[in-house]
C-alpha cells in the first residue's frame, strides 16, 4: 500500500467536494466569547461569510470530513470530546461562530488544534463547520446530582 | 542452544516451580541504601524497592500528612519525584515545570524552579493527556523530556540549563512524556506518538553534552533497528530484516511502536532493557505481518545501541496492548535453577518472567481475567489466540475483549518488587471492550488510528485490584479490590509495607506479606503517580506521592477539564459516578510516622 498515494486520493475527494460556492446566507454568529470590550466599544471584526448555510447536503460532506479528516479521533465521535474539547456542547473555547469555527479549522488553536487550511479547500472548510453548527447543543444542565 | 535453553522444555511440561532468596541480597541491599532515590524506578533493576524500614506493619497506621505542594498543574501527575541531597525535585505534567525543594527547612521551601519553554501545540498531540513520568538525575545533573519533543539537563544546585537537545520531531505526531534512563554516561529517551503513526525509536545523548550519540528505530531495516546479525539473536526468531519484512508494503515506515515507558539495565550483562508499544494503526489489517518489534522487549547495548535480542509479546497485536510496562530485573530459582530473569506485567493481561540473557520465556501466565488468548505457547513464543476476538475494518463490532486497552495493567502504573517476600505488586484494572475498527487515513500530524472501543466492567463489581504476584509460580497471592482501575505505581518497602493510590483519591498502605491494609488517607485527586520513599535530613522515613488525575482518564471522566461540562463521556461511562470521588488535582504529598 501506498500511503502516500493514499492520502493524495483523500486529498483530491476533499477537494472536489469543496468545488461548489453556494451563495447561501449566513446564519448569525453566536456571540461565544462573551469578552468585555475596552470602553464598551467592540472592536471591528473581519466578517468571514458561510457560503453553504443549513444545506443539509454540506451538512452530510461535513460530517464526513470530520471522520475522514480525522476530527474524530482528537475531539471524539460526533465530536462529544476527547483529547479536544467537545464541540457540541454549545460551549466555546475561541468561538462558535462561522467565522471564529472557520479560523480554528483553518489556522489550528494554540493547545495542540491542528491547522488545516494548508490541506482543506476554503470550501470543505466550511462544510465542517455547517455540521457543527447543525449539531444540537444540549441543555445546559448546571448541576449534576447524586442524590 | 545452550545449557539454559534446555530447561524451556522442562518449564513448559508444568514442573513445580520454587522460589529461593539469594541469602544476603537483601542485606547488601540493606547496606547500599543510602534514603535516597535518583533514579525514577529506583534503581536500574526498576525494582522500586527501598530497604527502609521504619515504617512496618506494625506501626503504619500512624502515618500522617505532614507537607503538601500545589504544583498549579491541573493534569495526570504520572511518575515520582526524585530526592538526592536532601532536595526533593518534582516535575510537572504540561507545562514541565521541574520544581526543587529544600527538605532541610521548614515548610521545604525551593530552592529554585526551572520553567522550560514547551511549544502547547504539544498538548493536543499527547494522545492521552499532557503528562510527564519524571527525571533522572546522575553527575549533578537533573535530566528530564518536554513534552514538546526536547530533552534538558539542569543544573541540580543552580537549577541552570545545561543543555537542551531536540529529540523527537513533534510535527509528525512525536511527542516525550517517558522519564529518562541514566547508564553512565548515557541518557537513554524515547518518544510517545503510538497514535499517530510515528517510526518509534530510543536514542541515547552524552550526559555531558547532550550530543545525540545513536538512534535505535524499533521497525524498519536492520540498519536502522541497529540489528547486527552477528550480535542479534532473538530466542524465538531467525533470519534478517524482521522489522521490514513482517510489515505489509512499507507499513513500517507508520509502524507507531512508541517508547513511552521505563528503561532498566543490567550492568553485569550490559543490556538495557526497554517495552515498545503498539503498532499503528489499531486497524490491524493495514499492516499484515507480525509487525516486528511492536508490542516487544527490546536489549540492548547501552554503547552502541546495538540489538542483542528482542521478544514479541504481542504478535501482530490487534488491540492496542503496548508493552511499554517495565522489565523488573531480578534473579529467581526456578526449578533448582537460579535464573537471571526480567518479569514484565503486560497490558495484553499476561505476566511474563523471562530470561534476559536471552529472551526465552520461562512462565507467562494471566495476572488479570483474559479472553483475547488461550495462554503462551512456551515453545514458540507465541499468544494461542482466539480467532474471535480478532479486531479489523472486515470484522465488524468485536464485542467483550479482556482485558480492555487500558491494559490488565496500565504501564503508566509501574509495579514494585519486594527481595523480601519474593513478591511483585502491581496496580490491575477489571474492565473488557469493544472493537470497531475502522479503514484509517494517515494525515501528518493527526492521528492515525481507526478504531470506536467503548469499554464495559470485568466480573465481580470492582474495576481494578491490587495485587501480589509470584513471578516463579506465576500466580496472584494476594490482592485488594478497588471499585475503581487501579491506576498508580507502587513503592515496596524494607519494613514490609507496600504503598499505592487509587483513581478515587486513596493513599494507601498494605501489609506486603498479606495485604491487608494499614493506612489510607484522602488526597484531594484520583492518584496516577508512583509513590516513593526516602530518609529526610532528620533520619526519620517519608513517603511522597503525586495526586492529579489524569493520563488516559484526562480523556474520560472526573470533571477532568472544568471547561466541559459532562464529568464523564465516552468510553468511562462505565463508572459515571467517579465524578462524585475526584476532580482534576495538581498536589505533592508527603507522609511520615506520627
Ligand atoms: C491532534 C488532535 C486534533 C485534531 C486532529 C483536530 N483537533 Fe480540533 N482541537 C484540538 C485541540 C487540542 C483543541 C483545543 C485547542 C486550544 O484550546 O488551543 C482543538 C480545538 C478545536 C476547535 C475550537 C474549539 C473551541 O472550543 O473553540 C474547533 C472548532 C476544532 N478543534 C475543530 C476541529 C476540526 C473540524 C477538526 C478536523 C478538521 C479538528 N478539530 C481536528 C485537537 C485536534
Amino acid at each position: 500500500m501506498d500511503l502516500r498515494a493514499e492520502l493524495a486520493a483523500l486529498v483530491l475527494v476533499v477537494a472536489a467536494c469543496g468545488g461548489s460556492d453556494s451563495g447561501a446566507s449566513t446564519p448569525p454568529a453566536s456571540d461565544a466569547g462573551n469578552r468585555v470590550f475596552a470602553g464598551g466599544v467592540a472592536p471591528p471584526t473581519e466578517h468571514l461569510e458561510n457560503p453553504f448555510d443549513s444545506d443539509t447536503d454540506a451538512v452530510l460532506e461535513g460530517e464526513r470530513l470530520f471522520g475522514g479528516m480525522n476530527c474524530a479521533e482528537c475531539h471524539g465521535g460526533g465530536g462529544v470530546g476527547f483529547v479536544g474539547p467537545s464541540l457540541v456542547d454549545g460551549r466555546w473555547r475561541y468561538g462558535g461562530g462561522d467565522g471564529e469555527l472557520f479560523r480554528s479549522i483553518y489556522a489550528g488553536r494554540p493547545r495542540g488544534m491542528p491547522a488545516y487550511g494548508g490541506i482543506l479547500p476554503d470550501a470543505a472548510i466550511w462544510r465542517i463547520v455547517t455540521y457543527l453548527r447543525s449539531q444540537p447543543v444540549p441543555e445546559n444542565v448546571p448541576t449534576e446530582s447524586w442524590r | 542452544m545452550n545449557p539454559e535453553h534446555r530447561l524451556r522444555s522442562a518449564a513448559s511440561i508444568g514442573f513445580v516451580l520454587s522460589v529461593i532468596l539469594v541469602v544476603g541480597a537483601e542485606a547488601q541491599q540493606a547496606a547500599r541504601e543510602d534514603g535516597q532515590w535518583t533514579m525514577p524506578a529506583k534503581d536500574y533493576a526498576a525494582t522500586r524497592y527501598s530497604a527502609l524500614r521504619e515504617i512496618t506493619a506494625a506501626n503504619a497506621a500512624q502515618l500522617r500528612p505532614v507537607w503538601t505542594f500545589s504544583t498549579g498543574v491541573l493534569g495526570g501527575h504520572e511518575g515520582q519525584p526524585l530526592v538526592v541531597n536532601n532536595t526533593m525535585y518534582v516535575v510537572t505534567p504540561y507545562p514541565n515545570v521541574l520544581y526543587a525543594f529544600d527538605l532541610t527547612e521548614e515548610g521545604y521551601p525551593l530552592h529554585w524552579k526551572y520553567r522550560p519553554d514547551v511549544n502547547p501545540s504539544a498538548v493536543g498531540m499527547a494522545c492521552c493527556d499532557a503528562v510527564n513520568r519524571g527525571a533522572a538525575y546522575a553527575d549533578g545533573k537533573v535530566v528530564y523530556n518536554l513534552l514538546d519533543g526536547h530533552t534538558v539537563a539542569v543544573d541540580a544546585i543552580t537549577g541552570r540549563e545545561l543543555w537542551k537537545t531536540k529529540i523527537a520531531e513533534l510535527s509528525i505526531g512525536e511527542t516525550v512524556t517517558m522519564a529518562p534512563l541514566i547508564i553512565g554516561d548515557r541518557v537513554i529517551v524515547g518518544p510517545s506518538g503510538g497514535e499517530f503513526g510515528i517510526q518509534g525509536w530510543v536514542k541515547a545523548l552524552d550526559l555531558e553534552t547532550g550530543r545525540i550519540l545513536w538512534t535505535g528505530y524499533n521497525a524498519g531495516p536492520d540498519s536502522q533497528v541497529l540489528a547486527n546479525p552477528d550480535t542479534f539473536k532473538p530466542f524465538y526468531d531467525e533470519g534478517t530484516e524482521l522489522g521490514l519484512t513482517s510489515w505489509a508494503g512499507d507499513t513500517w515506515k507508520l509502524a507507531g511502536v512508541p517508547v513511552w515507558g521505563w528503561i532498566s539495565y543490567d550492568p553485569d550483562l550490559d543490556l538495557l532493557y526497554y517495552g515498545t508499544g503498539n503498532p499503528a494503526p489499531y486497524n490491524p489489517e493495514q499492516r499484515l505481518g507480525d509487525n516486528k518489534w511492536a508490542t516487544s522487549v527490546m536489549a540492548r547495548r547501552p554503547a552502541d545501541g546495538a540489538l542483542v535480542w528482542a521478544y514479541q509479546f504481542t504478535p501482530h497485536e490487534n488491540w492496542d496492548y503496548d508493552s511499554n510496562a517495565e522489565m523488573i530485573l531480578v534473579d529467581l530459582t526456578i526449578e533448582g535453577t537460579r535464573r537471571r530473569v526480567l518479569v514484565h506485567f503486560d497490558k495484553n493481561g499476561f505476566a511474563y518472567t523471562i530470561d534476559r540473557a536471552t529472551g526465552e520465556v520461562l512462565v507467562a501466565e494471566p495476572f488479570v481475567d483474559v479472553n483475547w488468548a488461550r495462554g503462551i505457547d512456551l515453545a514458540t513464543g507465541r499468544p494461542q489466540l482466539d480467532s474471535t476476538k480478532l479486531t479489523g475494518a472486515s470484522r465488524g463490532n468485536v464485542e467483550n475483549i479482556c482485558p480492555s486497552l487500558e491494559g490488565g495493567t496500565s504501564p503508566a502504573s509501574p509495579a514494585s518488587y519486594s527481595p523480601r517476600t519474593g513478591l511483585f505488586y502491581v496496580s490491575t484494572n477489571n474492565f473488557c471492550m469493544s472493537w470497531e475498527a475502522t479503514q484509517a487515513a494517515y494525515i501528518v500530524g493527526t492521528p492515525y488510528i481507526g478504531a470506536s472501543i467503548p469499554y464495559t466492567p470485568g466480573d465481580g463489581g470492582h474495576l481494578g485490584a491490587f495485587i501480589a504476584w509470584d513471578a516463579v509460580r506465576g500466580r496472584k497471592v494476594w490482592e485488594i479490590r478497588e471499585k475503581y482501575p487501579v491506576w498508580s505505581g507502587s513503592v515496596a518497602t524494607g519494613g514490609d509495607v507496600v504503598f499505592y493510590g487509587t483513581l478515587d483519591g486513596w493513599f494507601r498502605a498494605a501489609d506486603a506479606r498479606s495485604g491487608e491494609l494499614l493506612y489510607s488517607f484522602k488526597i484531594g485527586s484520583g492518584v496516577v503517580g508512583a509513590p516513593i520513599t526516602y530518609t529526610g535530613p532528620d533520619g526519620k522515613q517519608y513517603v511522597a506521592v503525586y495526586a492529579g488525575i489524569g493520563g488516559d482518564w484526562f480523556l474520560v471522566a472526573g470533571d477532568v477539564r472544568s471547561d466541559d461540562p459532562a464529568d464523564v463521556r465516552p468510553p468511562a461511562d462505565f463508572m459515571p459516578d467517579l465524578a462524585r470521588h475526584t476532580s482534576q488535582g495538581g498536589i505533592v504529598w508527603i507522609f511520615a510516622l506520627n
